[in-house]
């Protein structure tokens, strides 16, 4: 099964959702509070990160899209992605370096 | 016809814009004050009633979250569940958020200037440097915008006109050409008038150099500002990636080919829940 992922802020949570990432909450350099990644939140799971200032979490979701709908939809972000590079040089590394990566996180 | 604005000018035109809230100036002092106390952030925040309201209604939502049985009224309370980096953020994006309402500032602009804000707060944690500075700075990095939109708004269409017709003009370019000066010399202005910070004016002044000063709050508001934009944050079909100085690059210690997935879905899932805070 195909997964995706999806950077969400905690208002946007719910119980049941998946995360995709490992959870980690740090007050000055300690770690006070974790989770691992695949988890399913608990309504407790999402209390806790709230008292804890947490402020988003990585969510997997199941990808239902077929190969063309995923090609489809990459298209559609990349044709946004040069509308918005248009006025820049993508001859530049550093401009280069950071379509990219935008590009590689747009594809998730 | 062309303006060819002089700095006394737009000092005088400023009048037209709200008042600066002068919280902000307090708040930064308070952060280069060693002796600075948690009682006298809560000072300012029992002064203003919105900010206090807000500071009240998140530490609200934190103690419905631990289940708290009681409300939560008293501000000093607040500060503690939520934080005291917190509470300078919302302080901070509360008050330039009525300022910027206040001001008439599009939705686009506010929402662009919280996205670069955030980005540039990010930034600023992998930089070790200031965060509140850094949130100060993208807010208000294109506060020249908001004075040419507010104060001569015929002008400022013709920019965006002139903008529309050449696909090659840059910004700053048609900018001189109808003003005398571009966003970043009206928002240097500005911000001294208001005695920002000469970090935050240096932001202001230089968040578009191709070699800007190698000042790392200045890097934090010029990569956030392209990196905002590269991550269409406040989704505008105007969002453009205008250039990346390599060397404020260099200086945050930013390179593009690592994974930074983690960094990107961090600033824009911070990006839209500070938006809704702030407005």
């Amino acid at each position: 099964m195909k997964q995706r992922l999806r950077y969400l802020p905690l208002s946007d949570i719910e119980e049941g959702m998946v995360l995709g990432a490992g959870l980690t909450i740090s007050v000055n350099g300690v770690t006070n509070f974790t989770l691992p990644a695949g988890h399913a939140l608990t309504e407790s799971n999402i209390r806790q990160i709230a008292l804890r200032h947490g402020e988003f979490v990585c969510i997997a979701e199941e990808d239902t899209r077929s190969d063309e709908a995923y090609a489809a939809d990459l298209a559609i972000t990349r044709c946004r992605l040069e509308q918005i590079f248009s006025r820049a040089d993508l001859a530049q590394p550093s401009i280069a370096g950071l379509y990219a990566a935008v590009l590689a996180y747009r594809s998730l | 016809m062309s303006l060819h604005l002089s700095e006394s000018e737009i000092v005088a035109r400023a009048s037209l814009l709200p008042a600066f809230p002068s919280i902000v100036n307090e708040i930064l002092q308070k952060l280069d004050d060693d002796n600075a106390t948690i009682g006298a952030l809560i000072h300012l925040v029992e002064r203003d009633p919105v900010i206090a309201a807000n500071v009240l209604a998140m530490a609200n939502a934190v103690a419905m979250a631990g289940r708290t049985q009681r409300d939560v009224h008293d501000i000093q309370v607040a500060v503690s569940l939520i934080g005291l980096a917190k509470v300078r953020e919302i302080v901070l994006g509360v008050s330039l958020a009525s300022f910027a309402r206040d001001g008439r500032l599009g939705n686009y602009f506010w929402e662009h200037s919280v996205a670069v804000g955030v980005a540039a707060q990010e930034l600023a944690r992998l930089a070790r440097c200031s965060v509140d500075y850094a949130l100060v700075c993208g807010l208000l990095h294109d506060i020249g915008q908001l004075f040419m939109a507010r104060c001569y708004p015929l002008e400022f269409q013709m920019v965006r006109m002139s903008m529309e017709r050449d696909a090659t003009l840059d910004l700053l370019d048609a900018e001189r050409q109808h003003f005398g000066l571009d966003h970043c010399a009206i928002g240097t202005i500005l911000a001294s008038a208001w005695r920002l910070s000469p970090s935050v004016v240096a932001a202001i002044q230089h968040h578009h150099d191709m070699e800007p000063p190698a000042d790392k709050l200045v890097a934090v508001t010029h990569v956030g500002e392209a990196l905002a934009n590269a991550l269409d944050l406040a989704r505008h079909d105007e969002a453009r990636v205008l250039n990346l100085s390599a060397s404020a690059c260099d200086l945050l210690g930013i390179d593009w080919s690592e994974n930074l997935n983690y960094l990107f879905g961090k600033i824009e899932a911070r990006a839209r829940q500070l938006c809704r805070i702030f407005s």
